[in-house]
C-alpha cells in the first residue's frame, strides 16, 4: 500500500503591522509541521510569494487577511483570489478590527469569505477556527487526509474517509 | 519467451511472462496494484487467448484455436465472488447512508459498560463484527470517529489511549477473516477454490473463519491490556442508538438482514452467495438507496484488482505454469506441517509488506496446485488455501501494512514501535491459531 505524499500546502497571513505577523507565527506554530506558513506585508508581496509557490507544486489552502493595509485593503485581496481559479477554493478568513459594515458584506458575497476574527484575537479560539478552515478544505479537495489527521480535526477526517471511500482495503 | 525451458509448455511460458511482470509491478507499484491487474487480464485476452492478434496478423502457430476465448479472461469482472463483493459493497454505502453502522456498533458496545478492560474489548469486538461485513478500512475510519472523541476525557499519557488507537485496526485487520467478504484476499481463495471445483459457501467460510476471529482478538485483548495498562478507571461513552426510521431506512434494514441471512443459509435454500448478493445490488438502486453518486464512490477498483489476481491464478493452473513451478519441489517428501508452516508464515511475512490482496493472489494458486500432487490428502489443499489467505490478514506489524494500520498511526496516538510489538505477536498467535484450526476444527466443518 502507498500513500500519496500531499503538495506542499500554504498559509498566507497578510498584515501591515510586523508585530501581528508575529503574534500569528507564534500562536499557529503547532501547524509549522504539516503546513507551510508565510507571512507577508502587502498584496504586492502576497502575490508574489503565491506565484513561487504554486511554482514549486504548493497550492495555497488558507488566506488570513488583515483588512485595513497602507493604501489597500485585504477585502479586495479576497475578493480576487476568488476568481482566480488556481485559489478560489482557498479558505478565506479575515482578521480585523477595522472593517467597516459595506467592507465586510463585499468580503462574504464576493470572496466568499469564510470566517471572521475581530482583533484581538484569543490564540486557542484562532487555532480552533484554522483547525477548522483547513479541515474544511482537506476534505473539499479530496486530499489525502492522513497526513493531516494528528493535527486537524480527526473526527471530521475520517468521516471523510469514510463517506467518500477514499482509501480501500487492497 | 526466449529462453525454452524444458517442460513448459508455450501457453506455461507466455503465463510466466505475464506472472513476472505482474509480480514485479505488484511489489514495486510503478502503477497503482488494481492497474497491474488490468494489464495482466489485457496480457491474456492479446496474448493467451484463441482471439489473439498473434494468429491472425502476426502468423504464429501460438495460441492454438482451442485457446480459452478472450471473454473469457474479461468475464472474470463478473466472476460470483466478484458480484458477491460488490453485494457487500453496496451493503456497505446503503449503511453509511443511514449511520446504520455507526448505531450497531453503539449497540454492540452497550453492553461492555464503561470499565476501560472491557471497553477495550468491546471496541474490538464491535470493530471485527462490522469488519466481517464492511472493509476493514471504512470500518477503522468509523470507529476512530467513534472513539475519538473519547480521549478527550484521557490524561495524555494515558496508555488506554494507545490501547484503544490499536484496538481499531487489530479489530478490522482480524474482523476480516470472518467472511467471504470480509476482505479481498478471501475473496480470492474462495473463487479460486470455486473455479478448481471446491466451492466454499458464505455460512460455511463463516464457520472456519469466525473461531480464529474470536481465538486471536481474546490473544488480542489481553495483550493490550498487557502492553498498554490502563489508568483511567472509567470511560464515559455515548452508546444510545438513533436508529433512522425513515421508510428509506427500513427497506434498507430488510434488504441487509435478507442479503445476510441469504447468505448464512445456502446450505438450506441452495441458492449460491453470488447470486444472494444480486439482492442488494439490484434492490438497493431501485428503492433509490443507492443512487448515481454512491454507484460512481463503490470500490470498483478493489473488484478489478481481485479479478485480476484471480484470472492469473486461472492461467497459472490451466497452462501448466503453476504444475511446472512446484515439480521443482519434493514436496511429497515434506511433512505437511511443514508445508502448513512454510505457507502461512510467507503469507504472514508477505502481507506485512505487500497488499493483502496480492499476497493472496501470488500464492493461492500455487497452493491449489499442491492439490495435484500427493503432499497433501485427498481435498488438503482446500484447507491450505483457506488458511493462507486467513494468514495474509495477520500481516499487520507496520503502518504500511494495512489502510487501517495507516489510519490508527496517522492518529497521531499511536507510535510505530507499539503496532510493530503487537503486530509482531499477533503474527506468532495467529499462524499456530489457524494451525490448530485447521487441523481438529475445519475437517469437522468442511
Amino acid at each position: 500500500m502507498k500513500t500519496n505524499v500531499s503538495p506542499r500546502m500554504l498559509i498566507l497571513c497578510l498584515d501591515d503591522e510586523p508585530a501581528v505577523l508575529d503574534a500569528l507565527v507564534r500562536d499557529l506554530a503547532p501547524f509549522e509541521d504539516y503546513f507551510q506558513i508565510e507571512t507577508v506585508s502587502t498584496i504586492a508581496e502576497a502575490r508574489q510569494q503565491l506565484e513561487s509557490a504554486t511554482q514549486e507544486g504548493g497550492q495555497l489552502a488558507l488566506a488570513l487577511c488583515d483588512h485595513l493595509l497602507q493604501g489597500e485593503t485585504g477585502t479586495d485581496f479576497l475578493v480576487n483570489l476568488h476568481q482566480e481559479p488556481a485559489h478560489a477554493s482557498a479558505r478565506k478568513v479575515l482578521i480585523t478590527a477595522q472593517a467597516g459594515l459595506g467592507d465586510t458584506i463585499r468580503a462574504l458575497n464576493h470572496a466568499r469569505l469564510d470566517y471572521y476574527i475581530a482583533k484581538p484575537w484569543e490564540p486557542e479560539a484562532l487555532r480552533a477556527v484554522v483547525r477548522d478552515q483547513l479541515t474544511t478544505y482537506v476534505v473539499k479537495m479530496n486530499i489525502n487526509p492522513l497526513p493531516f489527521l494528528p493535527i486537524l480535526d480527526r473526527a471530521q477526517l475520517s468521516e471523510a474517509i469514510l463517506q467518500k471511500n477514499l482509501m480501500t482495503d487492497a | 519467451m526466449l529462453i525454452p525451458l524444458p517442460g513448459l509448455p508455450p501457453a506455461g511460458q507466455v503465463t510466466l511472462g505475464i506472472f513476472l511482470m505482474a509480480a514485479l509491478f505488484w511489489i514495486k507499484e510503478p502503477i497503482p496494484i488494481y492497474a497491474t491487474s488490468l494489464l495482466v487480464i489485457l496480457s491474456q485476452c492479446f496474448l493467451l487467448s484463441a482471439h489473439s492478434p498473434l494468429v491472425k496478423w502476426g502468423g504464429f502457430p501460438y495460441p492454438p484455436a482451442d485457446a480459452p476465448s478472450a471473454a473469457s479472461f474479461t468475464g472474470i469482472l463478473a466472476n460470483p465472488t466478484i458480484i458477491l463483493f460488490l453485494g457487500g459493497f453496496m451493503l456497505a454505502a446503503g449503511a453509511v447512508q443511514f449511520s446504520a453502522e455507526k448505531n450497531l456498533v453503539r449497540v454492540l458496545l452497550a453492553p461492555f459498560g464503561s470499565k476501560p478492560s472491557r471497553l477495550i474489548f468491546g471496541v474490538l469486538l464491535s470493530t471485527a463484527l462490522l469488519s466481517a461485513f464492511m472493509s476493514n478500512t471504512a470500518t477503522t475510519a468509523m470507529m476512530i470517529t467513534m472513539v475519538v472523541p473519547l480521549f478527550a476525557s484521557l490524561k495524555a499519557e494515558d496508555p488506554l489511549r494507545t490501547a484503544l488507537a490499536l484496538a481499531i485496526p487489530l479489530g478490522a485487520n482480524l474482523g476480516g477473516i470472518a467472511t467471504p467478504i470480509g476482505t479481498p484476499s478471501n475473496a480470492i481463495a474462495v473463487a479460486a477454490l470455486a473455479e478448481a471445483g471446491k466451492p466454499i459457501s458464505f455460512a460455511v467460510w463463516m464457520a472456519i473463519g469466525f473461531p480464529i476471529v474470536l481465538v486471536s482478538l481474546a490473544a488480542g485483548w489481553v495483550l493490550l491490556l498487557k502492553l498498554f495498562p490502563p489508568m483511567a478507571t472509567e470511560v464515559k461513552i455515548d452508546v444510545a442508538g438513533r436508529f433512522d426510521r425513515s421508510p428509506k431506512a427500513i427497506a434498507f434494514y430488510g434488504v441487509a438482514v435478507l442479503t445476510i441471512l441469504g447468505w448464512a443459509t445456502e446450505s438450506l435454500h441452495g441458492i449460491k452467495s453470488g447470486t444472494i448478493a444480486f439482492i442488494p445490488i439490484a434492490l438497493l438502486p431501485a428503492f433509490g438507496i443507492i443512487g448515481r453518486e454512491q454507484i460512481r464512490g463503490l470500490s470498483w477498483e478493489v473488484l478489478w484488482l481481485v479479478a485480476g489476481g484471480l484470472s492469473l491464478g486461472n492461467s497459472l493452473r490451466d497452462t501448466g505454469l503453476a504444475d511446472w513451478v512446484i515439480a521443482g519441489v519434493p514436496w511429497e517428501a515434506l511433512p505437511i506441517l511443514a508445508i502448513y508452516l512454510l505457507f502461512l508464515i510467507l503469507g504472514v511475512a508477505l502481507s506485512t509488506f505487500l497488499s493483502n490482496t496480492v499476497t493472496a493472489a501470488i500464492l493461492v494458486p500455487v497452493a491449489i496446485t499442491l492439490g495435484s500432487t500427493d503432499a497433501l490428502p485427498e481435498g488438503g489443499f482446500v484447507f491450505l488455501a483457506a488458511a493462507l489467505a486467513m494468514a495474509t490478514s495477520f500481516g499487520m506489524s507496520l503502518p504500511i501494512s494495512t489502510p487501517p494500520n495507516a489510519i490508527a498511526i496517522s492518529t497521531g496516538v499511536v507510535e510505530t514501535r507499539h503496532m510493530i510489538r503487537l503486530g509482531i505477536l499477533m503474527g506468532v498467535i495467529g499462524v499456530p491459531v489457524i494451525l490448530l484450526a485447521a487441523r481438529f476444527l475445519w475437517p469437522m466443518i468442511l
